[in-house]
């Protein structure tokens, strides 16, 4: 029988509200890194978000730049650290909407980083704003009271189609509804890393994860919503993978 | 076998490993942590140590070892 426990990399329990996604997709980041034997040269770029609270859980080094610029930051740690295992532990604020000229660029460049995007559809950390890119049609938020509204506020983006239009590496999505996608989001994640060990590109995983508190949602409830509603706007899988040819 | 085991004091209640389980061996009870979360406590003699709890938990609270 398989043995598990927690990663040795996470040192700390981090503040995140109960049920929210950023715990599990810290540990599969440090299992990712610790079953690759990398743990040991990691700089990793985090947002000043909910994802900052991975600073005091984990056990790597950790860079937190200005607001949404973490693929840059990532990108500047990368040129100057070419040997460490880089990555970005970021939200779909900081990725899509504030930095999406930031990760646009490092796709575009194609630095040999991995990006891991956390979706939860709101600004969580600010309070559960909208989200141009991620909230779904007649989502209630703080900033859209009456929900989301195709004709004044837009529609959301699947983000991964528009970066997959680039010469990018590796993009895919996973989500973590239940056992069986969270291990599947651990292959991406972990591919990610490998393809960065490997030196072949840029990789951006994003994740589909839940933010009970700001959706106003119990733990349970908010993992059904993202089974029946946000997976039908934003599709699982592999949307590229170049293997390794530039 | 391997079973699983909870080091409650790092539980937020959130319930996501009460519905996760295939075989209910994860009981929701109404005493607190010292954090003041509702906590959980595992039927020993059900549990098939399957490692889902481990999974789905986002705080760490499980090992099955």
């Amino acid at each position: 029988m398989p043995v598990y426990k927690k990663p040795e990399s996470i040192i700390h329990t981090a503040g995140y509200c109960g049920g929210c996604g950023h715990g599990v997709i810290q540990r599969l980041i440090a299992e990712s890194i610790e079953e690759l034997g990398l743990q040991d040269r990691v700089i990793a770029s985090v947002d000043i978000a909910c994802a900052f609270w991975a600073q005091d859980a984990m056990n790597f080094e950790f860079i937190a730049g200005p607001h949404g610029r973490c693929a840059s930051v990532a990108t500047g740690i990368k040129k100057v650290r070419p040997d460490a295992t880089v990555y970005v532990h970021a939200g779909d604020g900081c990725s899509y909407v504030i930095g999406l000229d930031e990760t646009c660029y490092a796709a575009i460049r194609d630095v040999p980083i991995t990006m891991i995007v956390v979706n939860n559809g709101i600004f969580g950390m600010t309070g559960g704003q909208m989200n141009l890119a991620t909230t779904l049609v007649g989502d209630k938020t703080l900033s859209s009271k009456t929900g989301r509204k195709r004709e004044t506020m837009g529609h959301p983006v699947d983000m991964l189609k528009a970066i997959s239009n680039f010469d990018v590496e590796y993009l895919a999505r996973g989500a973590l509804y239940d056992a069986k996608h969270i291990d599947q989001t651990k292959r991406y994640i972990k591919k990610g890393f490998e393809n960065q060990r490997d030196k072949k590109g840029f990789s951006l995983i994003e994740v589909l994860s839940p933010c009970p508190t700001n959706w106003k949602l119990s733990p349970v409830e908010a993992m059904e919503k993202i089974k029946n509603e946000n997976e039908k706007m934003f599709p699982l899988g592999v949307y590229t993978d170049r293997g390794g040819e530039r | 076998m391997a079973k699983a085991s909870a080091n409650t004091e790092l539980c937020k209640g959130c319930r996501l490993c009460v519905g996760a389980c295939p075989k209910q061996a994860i009981i929701p009870l109404e005493t607190v942590n010292k954090k003041g979360y509702e906590i959980i406590r595992i039927e020993q003699e059900s549990c098939i140590g399957c490692g889902i709890c481990y999974k789905v938990c986002p705080d760490y609270v499980f090992s099955v070892e």
